[in-house]
């Protein structure tokens, strides 16, 4: 039965803030942020381990599995617009990817992070299955990544709206693809909002940001010292 | 539709698309690709679609019910931050810093640079560039 705490609590808190978000769209009730925040106020104050959370908790996030494999829709409902954007998905993939490696590592290395810090960084900007992969493969801690990848998500579903309106992107395309390549899975569910051809561009460019992210890494990495 | 019958749609819909990213994952594994397990599943269910295999009525339900639960998926790896407590205390204002200046990076460089290409092929006219 406690095993199963973990699920029953996560769904609860998840149940709740979605109303009242939805009641009171404000940004810092989003959550995404809420959610993670109660949660880990209520296990400091009842002397839960992550551990004993995570027993129950597991079963939640096993769903990363099918609900990516589920990406597979939008793609597939929308396979003319892929091959007309290809090259503004494409090219927006591999240049935010180099981006995102180079723009995390570098300044986390002159603020003295920590090296693990700093490789755990590097591939945040992915959904977090692969980011996740990536930083083990590298030497870091993917479940500290998994953090860093969630903080993204919230950062980029603030920011984008800012940088959209700041920089006057106008065409559909390029808004779908700064969300889905900055701000992964968080941040096509924000694109969905402006419009479909923007959530869908969103979808294929996080799936292309990923991909390019796998490629572009073992090419880059030795290149920063890593 | 009674509640009932449509939660159990969705619940073997899911149970499908579980499937698939079991799939992948064991391709993956067993032929030791580079991509996650997940990735090769996806791509595996737009092949299936695409030939007709399984039919997006199969699967759609069940996906669309996964994609707007995205968000709940992430919380028990993101309440992993508690294990962090102490690099949080030290690091946790840089670490941000980071984060946003980076994530801004991305945003902006993909942004113009999609925004560009898309505004010159649509003043190429026919679209065919």
């Amino acid at each position: 039965m406690l095993s199963l705490m973990g699920l029953v609590m996560t769904v609860a808190v998840f149940a709740v803030a979605k109303r009242v978000y939805k009641r009171i769209p404000l940004l810092f009730l989003s959550p995404l942020l809420v959610v993670p925040t109660t949660l880990v106020v209520i296990l400091s104050a009842t002397d839960v381990t992550y551990g004993e959370y995570l027993a129950g908790a597991k079963w939640i996030s096993n769903l990363l599995g099918p609900a990516t494999v589920a990406f597979a829709i939008p793609i597939y409902k929308n396979l003319p617009l892929l091959r007309r954007y290809a090259l503004e998905i494409g090219l927006s993939a591999v240049l935010g990817s180099a981006t995102a490696l180079l723009s995390s590592v570098l300044p986390a290395l002159w603020l003295h992070l920590s090296p693990e810090t700093a490789t755990s960084l590097a591939p945040r900007s992915v959904t977090t299955p692969v980011a996740m992969d990536i930083s083990r493969s590298l030497g870091g801690v993917p479940t500290m990544t998994a953090v860093f990848v969630i903080v993204t998500a919230l950062v980029g579903v603030m920011a984008g709206p800012a940088v959209i309106r700041w920089l006057q992107i106008r065409t559909p395309v390029a808004r779908g693809a700064l969300f889905g390549t900055g701000a992964h899975a968080a941040g096509t569910a924000r694109a969905f909002e402006f419009g479909d051809v923007e959530g869908t561009v969103a979808s294929l460019s996080m799936i292309a940001a990923a991909g390019a992210t796998l490629v572009l890494t073992p090419v880059l990495w030795p290149l920063i010292g890593g | 539709m009674s509640a009932f019958k449509k939660l159990s749609k969705i619940g073997v819909q899911v149970g499908i698309l579980t499937a698939v990213s079991w799939i992948g994952t064991y391709l993956a594994g067993r032929f030791d690709w580079p991509v996650p397990g997940n990735i090769v599943g996806m791509l595996l269910m737009v092949l299936l679609l695409q030939t007709r295999v399984i039919r997006l009525e199969w699967v759609e339900a069940g996906g669309n019910w996964l994609l707007g639960n995205m968000l709940l998926f992430f919380v028990p790896a993101a309440v992993g931050i508690i294990q962090y407590k102490q690099l949080m205390m030290t690091s946790g204002g840089r670490i941000l810093l980071v984060i946003v200046l980076s994530t801004v990076a991305v945003m902006v460089s993909t942004g113009l640079v999609a925004d560009q290409l898309a505004r010159v092929r649509e003043k190429g006219g026919s679209g065919n560039a």
